[in-house]
């Protein structure tokens, strides 16, 4: 069967995917590995702080008690805009509630149980968002490297004609690059529904800002605010006198009438303490693969409305669910793990393409050794890097410096990688480091059993 | 609906028996349009199985069970594939020059300048166009606004490729006026209506 694919299209389409790979691919690999390892951030959480309280529920008076004792110990300070109680989940069966000044975990009876600590997957979701960068800029740059990733998958499938045809075919022995070829190809075909449906849903959110913004700019006189407002609802009035305490408690009650199906599990409160405070329930719905419903309620806890996420317009359900489709969170930890096993294998997609275009360079004589130790800086030194920062929050505490710590590590591997000796391939004293990095960190998560 | 799990667990196996079958007939000697139409039809079923059952999470749900099996597979194929003696591809990406050659690095700079900026600002033309025609066309607010966070990076990747795909500079500024053109006209209509 002759291929309906053109030979000098097949040619471009290599050099379009190779071109869009090596300009992309290392930070591609970083936000995906992070993408990988962060589906599971309630399960690091948990390995961070594994003696916090844990309930599978709380009344609504006891999260009414916690409430009001954060903002009166908080009386002192700036009023907190916003005030969030994470509710009991069952992947997360866990009370907290975090304001601008701090986090803490609740006991079941409302009394205030301590600090929340969860510094590195803190560190490793702002990673992932904004890999550390400051305002919109990281955001829209992993959206970009999204876009990346679609270009990517778009040029993969036209540049390898046989991509379907050899889809069952893993030559995983054969030497000489086939193999790598083989291992690339294959992941690629198997996950591309999941790399396209994760690349777009990452592109959509990272560059909701830019394209936002031009929203605002082009229909709603430069308001960014009301560009969101018909999809997950407004903010409501702003009035900054002083008010009690909202009744959060009457809240919860209604929604165990209301809304009995679903799983409330957020209260955020809209500037508490004033008499613009309104307090917003986020509740999942079974079966759903919207992040939840936004069910809204004035200070005394009498119901006003709801965005509508689950029912409403089909925009506002696509916009909800493209959250849960990235992140794997909809069904539980078999789906985390699927989650977390394709996120892998596209980290493996990423670590082999550019392992293949140097390999086909020394096949036709063309060595590369400074790029390539480089290269293996990349696919081994990240992952040692986030072991070691994951060691040292487990060994050295909630309050070591996570961000600077990784990102010298990562510059002082990368360098030293590239100023290895090039007759020499740094990839086994990279793999070394990996293998002491992941040995630290289950040191560090035994520590606290061992007392 | 009537008890979605028991179906959600029909589409899966739907899904896994439309992978099964997929390898079956691509391990053929000869392709067989028919096989391989009636695979994929069983897999189209399956989702609409997974969509009848639980509407986009358990298509999302049976696309899951579709990939876990063909990973299976492909673990299979893994751990028993012969070492073979088959020589490995040398083909040319094009991406760095060979011994010899310039690098033509201002060459390599226009093309992300046009790539990346440029194709980005004609994508959110685009998109801001598509939104002015399907609010002109009736659509709500929210579906509108939607439509075009998720046109704009789907618009820039396919101009991305394309870009990529057309060989020649002139031809590519071609691709990209006309492109900015029709949404720059639909927006200047939209403010002057």
């Amino acid at each position: 069967m002759n291929s309906p694919i053109g030979k000098d299209a097949v040619k471009q389409a290599l050099s379009a995917h190779a071109a869009i790979g090596l300009l992309a691919s290392a930070m591609l690999y970083l936000v995906c590995l992070t993408g990988a390892l962060a589906v599971i951030s309630e399960e690091w959480q948990r390995i961070e702080q594994p003696d916090a309280p844990e309930m599978p529920a709380i009344a609504p008076e006891a999260v009414q008690k916690a409430v009001t004792q954060i903002l009166d110990d908080e009386k002192a300070l700036k009023k907190t805009s916003h005030l969030y109680v994470h509710l009991p989940t069952p992947g997360l069966p866990r009370t907290t509630i975090t304001t601008d000044h701090r986090a803490v975990h609740v006991e079941r009876t409302g009394e205030i149980a301590g600090r929340e600590e969860n510094g590195w997957t803190e560190f490793l979701g702002a990673l992932h968002y904004q890999l550390h960068l400051p305002g919109i800029i990281g955001l829209a740059i992993v959206g970009i490297l999204g876009v990346m990733m679609i270009a990517l998958s778009l040029s993969g499938v036209i540049a390898h004609p046989r991509i379907f045809r050899d889809a069952f075919r893993l030559r995983a022995r054969d030497r000489g690059g086939i193999a790598l070829a083989d291992w690339h190809n294959r992941l690629g075909v198997w996950t591309l529904p999941f790399s396209l449906a994760i690349a777009l849903t990452g592109a959509m959110i990272g560059l909701a800002s830019v394209t936002g913004y031009g929203l605002a700019a082009s229909f709603y006189e430069g308001n960014l605010e009301k560009v969101y407002a018909p999809i997950f609802g407004g903010e409501g009035k702003l009035d900054a006198h002083d008010a009690p305490p909202p009744d959060v408690a009457a809240a919860l009650r209604d929604m165990a009438s209301r809304a009995p199906q679903a799983q409330p599990y957020y209260a955020i409160i809209h500037d508490p303490l004033t008499r613009g405070q309104h307090v917003q329930i986020i509740a999942t719905h079974p079966r759903r693969l919207i992040f939840g419903e936004y069910y809204d309620f004035d200070a005394a806890g009498r119901f006003r409305g709801k965005a509508g996420l689950s029912d409403g317009a089909l925009g506002q359900q696509v916009a909800a669910s493209s959250y849960n489709l990235h992140f794997g969170n909809y069904g539980g930890l078999i789906v985390k793990i699927a989650y977390l096993a394709f996120g892998i294998a596209l980290c493996a997609i990423i670590a082999t393409g550019t392992s293949i275009w140097l390999g086909k360079r020394e096949r036709r004589g063309l060595y590369h050794p400074r790029l390539r130790n480089g290269w293996d800086g990349v696919v081994w030194g990240i992952p040692a890097a986030l072991g070691i920062t994951l060691a040292v929050r487990l060994i050295a505490g909630q309050d070591a410096p996570l961000i600077p710590i990784f990102w010298s590590l990562l510059a002082l591997i990368l360098g030293l990688c590239i100023a290895w000796p090039p007759q020499r391939a740094a990839k086994p004293r990279l793999r070394q480091l990996l293998g002491f990095a992941l040995a630290a960190c289950l040191i560090g998560a035994l520590l606290p059993q061992l007392g | 609906m009537i008890m979605p799990a028991l179906w959600l667990w029909v589409g899966g196996l739907a899904a896994t028996m439309a992978v099964l079958g997929l390898r079956a007939a691509w391990s053929r000697q000869h392709r067989s349009t028919t096989a391989n139409a009636l695979c994929w039809g069983f897999m189209g079923l399956a989702l609409a199985i997974g969509w009848a059952a639980a509407g986009a999470w358990g298509m999302a749900v049976v696309s899951l069970a579709g990939t876990a099996c063909a990973f299976i597979l492909l673990a299979q194929a893994a751990i028993t594939a012969p070492t073979g003696k088959a020589s490995a591809s040398t083909r040319r990406a094009h991406m760095l020059p060979e011994k010899g050659e310039a690098l033509h690095l201002w060459r390599r700079i226009a093309t992300f300048l046009l790539c990346v900026p440029v194709a980005l600002a004609v994508a959110l033309l685009l998109a801001l166009a598509a939104r002015a025609i399907a609010s002109a066309a009736g659509w709500g607010e929210a579906d509108s606004n939607v439509l075009t966070l998720f046109l704009m990076p789907l618009c820039w990747a396919l101009l991305l490729f394309a870009l990529l795909m057309t060989q020649g500079r002139r031809a590519q500024a071609r691709v990209l006026a006309a492109l900015a053109s029709i949404p720059i006209l639909i927006l200047l209509l939209e403010r002057l209506a």
